[in-house]
């Protein structure tokens, strides 16, 4: 059984195919990028995989259950979870009623519960392990801040913790540094490599910044056109013709 | 104008701005929740006031049981609403505004239909009697709106902003998506939502029965003044709900006395336009980015 796997997946919006036949596989405790040109369909393949779209065709499982076309929410409780590119989180909340927020992905409490059955237990469990993460992260300064007066940048971390407190075996970010000045981008990096070494998480991330790409991912899936184009080490990703014509451009001319 | 008269402006502004509150806050978890507006809202409110006609005045149980009582039933009627027309309409603002109205009027039509259209109920109040405040009248059973309203109201604010599921709804009404990802169902906050929103509106028509005529079309005003004030507080805001509805409150009542109360609905609009000329958001609503 694999991990993370991906089948002949193909999406479709009319006329236009946005992902064409895309299979791959991420193994437990992988760093995975997915990158390519403008237009090369990876937001379509990220909006795929975490659920958002429904496959034309295909599929997308994740240990062993087949997760596309099932709810967010579901996918979040079987332990896949995403970021959105925009600061998804609650402004009027402060960092730490942020993290702490997530529901406990295994309790399917009904609503009478909701109402009147207060877990002080679960709730005390909940908050410790929200301090947990914001100081794993190193965000414990802004822990009582109101999360509309953080930065871009720690508001996007915040992001990451928010996934981190629904205890995901794989974290999928949609572009995590989009936006971010050089600081900002290094601290990203070494916090997605924390989460990974320390806590073993599997991190699946589509990014348009080549540099952190190359710095951050073992391997590197690249798509062009809707296509999967190669798939990769850095190295073998950096020195590939085809990725190369892909970015550039075939023509000797344009140089 | 003498002092019972400023005391009886006063009391009567009160009991006015508590009704408005409770029938508003209902109103605008919905909305923030779903980011849908409830045009059926004022038939909730009916709802209540049938629930005491039904219970108190036919079947004989008593007042304040009743009282309780229409909590969950109008919130069960509030929860059938969101099952059947706010989540198969979701996202889609007009088909929810005509399914929302039109389930209105079937609320209408129905209690019509089993007690009667024409006449209006007047339900004996449970406590006669007045209390005479520095030589202003005021009614036991007003005086018993402002804390009955003060306690739900509060007991909804510790909801929200202490426990966890409370904490879930705000989530959601400040972004659903991110809630998702949180694991947070959002079929399940909409419905706790409409719960509340229910049994708030419920509860307040409940409250009002002995005092206003019943009839199966007594919710169409409050709906409209809940409307304007949810708009002067800021869409989907709580304590601007509770803070406008005080404010229209005194509006109404001070105007109505001074003037009447066709004037009074006048200023109450003029002062939603005010409000909006100057903070476009409201009281304290805020834009989202």
């Amino acid at each position: 059984m694999s991990f993370f796997l991906v089948e002949n997946l193909t999406k479709k919006f009319g006329g236009l195919i946005a992902n064409n036949n895309i299979s791959m596989e991420v193994e437990k405790g992988e760093i995975r990028g997915v990158i390519g040109p403008n237009g090369a369909g990876k937001t379509t393949f990220f909006n795929l995989v975490s659920g958002f779209y429904r496959p034309t065709s295909g599929k997308v499982s994740f240990k062993g259950n087949t997760i596309s076309g099932l709810s967010t929410n579901k996918i979040a409780r079987l332990g896949a979870v995403r970021t959105f590119q925009r600061a998804a989180l609650f402004t009027d909340f402060t960092v730490l009623e942020n993290v702490s927020i997530a529901q406990h992905m295994n309790t399917n409490s009904s609503l009478l519960n909701a109402i009147f059955g207060h877990d002080n237990h679960r709730e005390a469990e909940s908050l410790e392990r929200a301090e947990e993460i914001i100081e794993f992260l190193g965000m414990q300064q802004e822990r009582d801040t109101m999360a509309d007066n953080l930065s871009h940048g720690l508001q996007r971390q915040l992001g990451v913790a928010m996934a981190l407190a629904t205890e995901p075996e794989l974290l999928m970010l949609d572009e995590p540094v989009a936006g971010m000045n050089s600081g900002e981008k290094a601290v990203m990096v070494g916090m997605i490599q924390k989460i990974r070494d320390k806590w073993g998480v599997t991190v699946l991330l589509v990014e348009h910044d080549m540099r952190t790409v190359m710095n951050l991912c073992e391997k590197i899936t690249v798509l062009d056109f809707g296509q999967k184009l190669a798939e990769g080490s850095p190295e073998e990703i950096r020195s590939n013709p085809k990725v190369i014509e892909a970015y550039l451009g075939a023509d000797d001319s344009v140089t | 104008m003498g002092v019972d008269t400023i005391v009886q402006t006063f009391t009567n502004a009160l009991v006015l701005g508590s009704i408005y509150a409770m029938v508003a806050v209902g109103l605008a978890i919905a909305f923030g929740v779903m980011q849908m507006a409830n045009f059926a809202h004022g038939e909730l409110f009916m709802a209540g006031s049938y629930v005491v006609f039904t219970l108190y005045t036919l079947v004989g149980i008593p007042f304040l049981i009743a009282v309780i009582l229409a909590f969950p039933i109008v919130a069960a009627i509030g929860m059938v609403f969101e099952r059947l027309i706010f989540r198969p309409t979701r996202g889609n603002v007009l088909a929810g505004f005509m399914a929302t109205a039109g389930a209105g009027f079937i609320l209408q039509v129905l209690v019509g239909q089993q007690w009667g259209v024409g006449l209006m109920r007047s339900i004996q109040t449970p406590y006669p009697g007045s209390t005479e405040i520095l030589g202003a009248a005021i009614s036991y059973q007003r005086l018993l709106i402002f804390p009955a309203t003060v306690v739900m109201v509060s007991g909804l604010w510790y909801f929200l902003t202490r426990v966890k599921h409370g904490k879930a709804l705000r989530a959601c009404a400040q972004d659903p998506e991110a809630a998702v990802l949180q694991g947070i169902s959002l079929n399940k906050m909409t419905s706790l939502a409409m719960l509340l929103s229910g049994g708030f509106a419920g509860v307040g028509g409940a409250l009002m029965a002995p005092i206003i005529p019943v009839t199966p079309y007594m919710g169409h005003t409050f709906a409209v003044t809940a409307f304007i004030i949810v708009i002067v507080g800021g869409m989907a805001s709580i304590e601007g709900a509770v803070i406008a509805a005080f404010i229209l409150g005194f509006i109404h009542t001070i105007v109505t006395t001074m003037y009447d109360s066709v004037t009074a609905t006048m200023v109450g609009v003029f002062f939603m336009a005010l409000v909006l000329i100057v903070k476009p958001t409201g009281l304290m609503g805020r834009v989202k980015v």
